[in-house]
């Protein structure tokens, strides 16, 4: 497949987990692997990183790079795919990410494949439809720019030759201009201390039944209550009581998702519960996937009569 | 002050997405389409500058005929006229391409931002927002929470793991992706949906965009080979019965994790 360049990623001043995925993912497509290192004061990083699958590791190391800037992060990978003559590029599909590859393959109009989480056959296996369906996606010519899922293969943990090369980036016509990281409110709601979570997604309805449905038999459980992303974003429940990889990540000892579909970014969130209980209408519900316990039922019908089973049981 | 919002029309969040003959996409023949859930935000957020400003809301929408429906409802809303890029040509393209054709729309508009939506709820690429900024050569920023007046541009809030934002700055023009939840959408009021029926809706082909043999599955850099239901792991077992036998399941689960 000829050369490809791992594009990767720090994260508190360590090269994050999703890199070293990257390494397994390289090793999958098969070919010449080399990396590129982007930040300020990162040669260390550089040099660990080049022992441990990383191959020749380009090193972006400049003042300007310390923080994610679309316009700087672009000019350190477009130089490193110079230095490099990679065909392809991987990139993990965070949010510096996917703000950033799909720019470089505009810029050097070549394939972009968004989200990858397999490469089988010649081809990017990737989720469409929010997790409902997968895709088959075939590159034209040899050149491709593709984002992966972080979590999707296990963390590449060998070691290997590799060394590290300066790489000279000129990121003076930067636009986009960083100012700060803003980290999470303390929130209203811990829900990672719950022992027990119920949760509703869109099936629920509306605002007022997450009160009259959904809270109840958390209360019955002495849990808490949860939600998904569209609740959230609908305004039905503020923020903090949203589960997912944009909100809280949760490991209850039990799980109960209400009329959840199970978007990965929900999933993400709660699929390192110690059990997980579905209640939703659509038998082909990807939560179905990474729960223990399915019912296939309107939950207005399963969960008044469970809050009303888990009280009785409690006597 | 111009803003140009891009909006996909896509099925249904609950239409049932059953897999074509050819096996590369879903069968679209009865099903609903609606405007992309996250480009109803991106709308939102414009149709907010121009209520507090004077402001020129311009949608467009690249699809068939059925597009025109989305565009209406956009109209409805607020906006205040849409250009329709419609072309058979067009079937095949992928997100580059649809970027050259919106690059091509921007390049006649050309808005002082452009606001869309982080992704679509069908192909999930999240990757054209990025190519049409950098077509039109402006800076940009994706999955964005909030956007605040600054200067001679915007600062905005990108949403990160965990919820932590980043503060960014960009200077006019711009393009600026935004994530759900950023605001309220509105509904489009009956006074919007009658004034809608006056407003202009553009429709432009390929051609008249100059890139007339330059669209479609042929130059097109990626294919969809195969669309298939995602390979299924153990899964969960399902409890079934009467309402009253499958609570009596679930409770005797609960009290074997020692819950109750």
């Amino acid at each position: 497949m000829g050369n490809i360049l791992i594009v990767t990623e720090l994260k508190d001043g360590a090269i994050r987990e999703a890199s070293y995925e990257l390494v397994s993912f390289a090793q999958k497509i098969g070919g010449d692997i080399k990396s590129l290192v982007i930040g300020s004061g990162v040669a260390g990083e550089a040099e660990s990183f080049a022992k441990k699958g990383g191959g020749t590791v380009y090193v972006a190391d400049d003042a300007s790079l310390a923080n994610y800037n679309v316009d700087g992060y672009a000019a350190a990978i477009r130089a490193g795919i110079d230095a490099s003559g990679a065909d392809v590029v991987l990139i993990s599909n965070t949010p510096s990410g996917w703000d950033v590859a799909p720019r470089i393959a505009a810029a050097l109009d070549v394939a972009f494949v968004s989200d990858a989480f397999d490469f089988q056959d010649g081809a990017y296996i990737r989720r469409i439809f929010n997790g409902k369906l997968d895709a088959r996606v075939k590159v034209e010519g040899d050149k491709a720019i593709v984002s992966v899922q972080p979590g999707a293969l296990a963390a590449f943990d060998g070691s290997s030759e590799g060394s590290t090369e300066a790489l000279t980036v000129d990121t003076s016509g930067a636009r986009a201009k960083f100012i700060e990281v803003k980290v999470a409110e303390s929130k209203g709601v811990d829900l990672t201390k719950a022992s027990v979570i119920v949760s509703g997604g869109r099936g629920v309805g509306d605002p007022e039944k997450f009160t009259e449905v959904i809270q109840p038999l958390a209360d019955a459980l002495g849990g808490a209550m949860g939600a998904s992303r569209p609740v959230v974003d609908a305004g039905w429940l503020p923020h903090q009581y949203q589960v997912g990889s944009s909100g809280q990540v949760v490991t209850p000892k039990l799980y109960i998702a209400c009329g959840i579909s199970g978007a990965i970014q929900h999933l993400v969130g709660m699929k390192g519960s110690n059990f997980i209980i579905a209640i939703n209408k659509d038998p082909d519900a990807p939560i179905f996937e990474v729960a223990q316990l399915g019912v296939v039922a309107d939950l207005f019908e399963i969960v008044p009569a469970l809050t009303a089973a888990v009280a009785a049981a409690k006597g | 002050m111009k803003i140009l919002v891009c909006l996909k029309q896509v099925p249904h969040q609950d239409a049932r997405l059953d897999i074509d003959g050819a096996g590369t996409w879903i069968k679209e023949d009865g099903i609903k389409f609606e405007i992309n859930s996250y480009d109803t935000f991106a709308l939102e957020e414009a149709l907010r500058i121009k209520d507090a400003g004077e402001a020129e809301v311009v949608v467009v929408s690249i699809g068939p005929d059925r597009v025109t429906q989305a565009l209406r409802t956009a109209l409805g809303m607020g906006a205040d006229r849409a250009v329709h890029v419609k072309d058979t040509e067009i079937d095949g393209s992928d997100a580059l391409v649809i970027s050259k054709l919106l690059a091509a729309v921007g390049k006649e508009e050309s808005p002082d931002l452009v606001l869309m939506g982080l992704m679509s709820d069908d192909g999930n690429t999240a990757a054209v927002a990025p190519m049409l900024a950098e077509l039109m050569g402006i800076p940009s920023a994706t999955a964005v929470m909030s956007v605040e007046a600054s200067g001679d541009g915007y600062k905005v809030e990108r949403e990160l793991e965990g919820g932590a934002l980043e503060v960014v700055e960009l200077p006019k023009p711009c393009l600026i992706a935004v994530q759900s939840g950023l605001n309220q959408v509105r509904y489009a009021s009956l006074k919007g949906i009658m004034a809608a029926k006056k407003k202009p809706i553009d429709v432009k082909g390929a051609g008249d965009l100059g890139l007339a043999g330059n669209v479609g599955a042929g130059a097109a850099k990626t294919h969809i080979e195969k669309i298939f239901a995602p390979v299924k792991g153990e899964g969960a077992e399902i409890v079934e019965g009467s309402t009253d036998e499958v609570v009596t399941q679930l409770v005797a689960k609960i009290k074997e994790l020692g819950l109750l």
